[in-house]
């Protein structure tokens, strides 16, 4: 997987296998409406919707709304669930499946779902030609899964190599129309399909909903899809909303006025930024909104040095000791209460406490102590030699290094906090804000010194991130696509990670991913500093929410929202 | 010299007074973070204590409530009295911070910031003026003077500056520089970059006045009795243009000033924990600043007073800058 789509792709951190139960103060509801229409915003313009094209949050969301997989990750429970497969059978080397699609489940055109159009959506994802950004959460071990249909309603799904998750990789697939979509896949047009101007109201889809407008700038409508197969507990059929409007907003501040004016209903990126709370909280209390916790989030931010690119002027930006004295320079509480407003935690690791399966209390952590940086800065040579109160190295050149990261956000706030932070320990630091497309040519390019930035996460069990843990990966930010590795501690994350997949047993693999966790904090490749408490705003009239950590954090199970007051609210 | 005209120039030398006593001015460091003070509001001075009686200048200290909610209470139970000039021109003892003007996200102080700020903001946007506005009157001045093909070479310049977006040239010319430079290599390229965009309308409005003026009796006049053309130019057709310059400068001063607020917003700028005006403005956006922390907003007072006094100071009915209201 090219690089470029490394970066933009959902970084799987092995977070939380469950989240907890949302605390909500949500109103009591008397159940669901059928009827009526739900205005979500989107934070940036669908470049297509073709999910398998464009790996974008508007792409993202539109496909949560569209499409169905074979089988369904619950977001909530963390469960594997029969979605259009209705069960399967393992056979005993645990990597053959066969599954049995659900009778009667047909595209929202009419056409019957086959396995031929199980079959298609394998052919093209694993398309060299397309680089599909899907297509790397479908191997294993680099390798691609083996497929075939005995009937029409039968698929035999063969692992490469023996891989725990087993059937949790189809939640990354969504199921396509062959019927559809063959004609450009054998042209060699794929790509240009189901775009902007030639996907509203033709796309077929298996999803409860269908995109059936698309007004550049402004929104994308969808509509229920007629021939959705699923029935609420009493039979009825989903969903149970009309229409999902998904209005097109620049910025997460217009998100939150129009969520404030009641132009929206939720925000589709939906956690809060600290600074929004306190409106938020006006709002619960005036009852127009609900505030709902939903726990530590999965995905924090990240502080990683090139260790890719050597520089000898400066070697020691890639020693361990210099990041684990940048680890107890910053008073991760001073970034909690400022830049978080305190709904954050200190974190030390790439997996939080918001991930209960698999976090590791043992991981090591670095309190605040600047008098130990020192110390530690002081083993390699760093001290200050002017009496300037700054570091320097043996050559009398001034401590001093560069963080690339976002502007105009809560990264580039954080930054500035650990510039401080790091001056007060000599360390002088240079904030360089730029907007993603910079980040990611200068990463890609190796033209940087470290890099804050954060990246999603789109699944809780860490064997569906190889890319970040295994030194081969796109996504070993820090030094990525190593043809073997480069230091004795990736190479043994590597051992273990193979290891830790391959597990049948759940213990096994919570102690091998524990190691995994030790060895990182040990060496730091990555350095964490806090993990945000995630707080959701949905708007009162919003039923059948239940926030989760993952994205999409409400939309994940459109089918079952719903507008308390139904087809009888005014069309807006 | 009018009355407004009086003024204008003495707030004029105030506002750049101030500019250049910030060190004193500023109560702290513009970089220090005060971390369990986020969105701290102004800390009011009071001179009657909770019992009604008379004190010296103190302020109650404040207590962050509700974090999240930003809420915080005064401490009437206790006294930090104000000292002046020690160190800094007003200041608190010990280890509670003064806001006087309220802190920002990070827990810095909004004074402090504002006052550093002005030594950048105003810095590059005046120095840029300055300078575009002279190189303009120069260009002008040359090409209707002189006319002919210099005058064709140096509109063809300036039209083709002109008509380019501005705000993508200043984007591509910053962004050729190198991305990490000190605050003084950032103050000197911006400088250099607003020069660059600033100077053709500058020109092309002198150059208009020249073209005018310069037939007029009493530059003719100047001719007859022996003047050269660098006497003629610079006593009597540059004071012509004079009001001219006054507006372009009170237009480019504002524009110049919010330049540097988007090129630091997209890193281009002086990189944080710089305190310029257009920083902090940006992080007064995200903040939700005109709602929920209205104190973050002071750069923005202080631009439009910074606007204000420039076009009080402008000698809008001085006879020798408006020729033409004295004929």
């Amino acid at each position: 997987m090219p690089r470029a789509l490394a970066c933009a792709l959902l970084l799987t951190l092995g977070t939380a296998c469950r989240s907890s139960a949302p605390s909500s103060d949500d109103a009591k509801t008397t159940g669901p409406v059928r009827g009526g229409t739900l205005v979500a915003s989107l934070r940036s313009e669908p470049r297509s919707f073709n999910r398998y094209v464009d790996n974008s949050a508007a792409a993202d969301t539109t496909d949560a709304l569209t499409q169905a997989r074979l089988v369904r990750i619950n977001r909530r429970t963390d469960e594997l669930e029969p979605w259009l497969a209705e069960r399967w059978t393992s056979a005993p080397d645990g990597r053959t499946f066969t599954l049995t699609l659900r009778p009667g489940v047909a595209f929202s055109d009419g056409t019957p779902l086959s396995s031929a159009d199980v079959l298609f959506s394998f052919a093209v994802v694993y398309d060299p030609k397309l680089q599909s950004p899907l297509a790397s959460g479908l191997r294993v071990q680099g390798k691609p899964l083996q497929v075939s249909a005995p009937d029409a309603s039968t698929v035999v799904v063969t692992l490469p190599a023996a891989f725990s998750p087993g059937l949790r990789l189809l939640d990354n697939l969504p199921i396509i129309p062959r019927h559809q979509l063959e004609p450009a896949f054998k042209a060699g047009t794929f790509g240009d399909a189901w775009g902007l101007t030639n996907g509203p109201g033709r796309m077929a889809g298996l999803g409860p909903f269908v995109v059936s407008d698309y007004v550049p700038g402004q929104r994308v409508t969808l509509t229920r899809n007629p021939h959705y197969w699923r029935k609420d507990a009493s039979g009825a059929p989903l969903p149970y909303l009309d229409r999902v409007v998904l209005e097109i907003a620049s910025g997460q501040d217009a998100e939150v006025q129009r969520l404030e004016a009641g132009s929206i209903d939720l925000m589709s990126q939906a956690d809060l930024r600290p600074q929004d709370y306190a409106t938020m909280k006006r709002l619960r209390d005036r009852g127009a909104v609900t505030l709902t916790d939903v726990g530590t989030g999965v995905d924090p931010n990240v502080l990683w040095f090139n260790l890719a690119t050597t520089q000898p002027s400066r070697g020691y930006l890639q020693k361990q000791e210099f990041r684990q004295a940048i680890a107890y320079a910053v008073d991760r509480d001073a970034i909690v209460n400022s830049v978080y407003l305190g709904a954050a935690v200190p974190v030390y690791g790439p997996v939080t406490p918001g991930n209960r399966l698999w976090y590791s209390e043992n991981a090591p952590k670095y309190p605040h102590d600047v008098a130990r940086a020192r110390t530690l800065l002081a083993g390699i040579g760093l001290i200050d030699r002017n009496g300037d109160g700054m570091l320097d190295d043996q050559s009398g050149a001034p401590v001093r290094f560069s963080i690339l990261t976002q502007g105009g956000n809560i990264r580039a706030q954080t930054a500035t906090v650990i510039q401080e932070q790091l001056r007060q320990a000599g360390i002088a630091v240079d904030v360089v804000p730029l907007d993603f497309p910079s980040i990611a040519q200068r990463w890609m390019s190796g033209s940087y010194d470290s890099i804050y930035y954060g990246f999603q996460a789109s699944a809780m069990d860490p064997a569906m991130n190889l890319d970040f843990w295994l030194s081969s990966g796109s996504a070993h930010v820090w030094h990525p696509e190593q043809g073997s590795p480069a230091t004795a501690w990736e190479r043994r994350i590597d051992e273990l990670m193979q290891q830790q997949i391959a597990a049948p047993r759940i213990d096994d693999r919570k102690r091998l991913f524990a190691e995994v966790q030790k060895i990182f904090g040990e060496n730091l490749p990555g350095l964490y500093f806090v993990a945000p408490k995630v707080s959701i705003a949905t708007h009162l009239r919003v039923g059948g929410a239940e926030p989760v950590l993952l994205d999409p954090k409400i939309l994940w199970n459109p089918d079952t929202l719903y507008v308390k007051d139904g087809a009888s609210a005014p069309q807006r | 010299m009018t009355r407004r005209t009086r003024t204008g120039v003495i707030l004029a030398i105030g506002l750049a007074a101030c500019a250049l006593a910030a060190p004193w001015l500023a109560p702290y460091d513009p970089g220090r973070q005060f971390s369990a003070y986020p969105f701290a509001p102004p800390m009011r001075p009071h001179v009657i204590d909770a019992g009604g009686s008379w004190r010296a200048p103190f302020v109650y200290p404040m207590r962050l409530v509700d974090p999240l909610e930003r809420r915080y209470e005064e401490d009437r139970t206790r006294m930090i009295p104000l000292r002046w000039v020690s160190g800094a021109l007003v200041r608190v003892d010990g280890a509670e911070p003064w806001f006087a003007l309220g802190s920002d996200a990070l827990g810095r102080d909004v004074l402090s910031r504002v006052a550093a700020g002005a030594r950048l903001s105003l810095g590059v946007a005046l120095l840029g003026t300055v300078i575009a506005l002279a190189v303009g009157a120069a260009a002008g001045a040359v090409a209707g003077y002189a006319g002919g093909w210099a005058d064709a070479a140096l509109m063809r310049v300036a039209d083709l500056v002109l008509v380019l977006p501005g705000i993508y040239v200043v984007l591509a010319l910053r962004g050729a520089l190198p991305l990490v430079l000190s605050p003084v290599q950032v103050f000197a390229a911006l400088v250099l970059v607003f020069s660059l965009v600033g100077w053709p309308a500058a020109a092309r409005g002198v150059r208009g006045i020249f073209i005018v003026e310069r037939s007029e009796e009493y530059a003719e006049a100047a001719r007859a009795v022996g003047a050269g053309p660098m006497r003629v130019i610079g006593r009597h057709l540059l004071p012509a243009s004079l009001g001219f310059l006054y507006v372009q400068a009170t237009v480019l001063l504002p524009a110049f000033v919010m330049a540097e607020a988007t090129l630091s917003y997209v890193g281009l700028g002086f990189a944080p924990p710089a305190p310029s005006w257009g920083a902090m403005l940006q992080d007064a956006g995200s903040a939700r600043g005109g709602a929920d922390a209205p104190w973050l907003l002071t750069p923005a007072i202080a631009i439009v007073m910074s606007v204000l006094v420039v076009q009080l100071a402008a000698p809008a009915r001085d006879p020798l800058l408006w020729p033409a209201d004295n004929s």
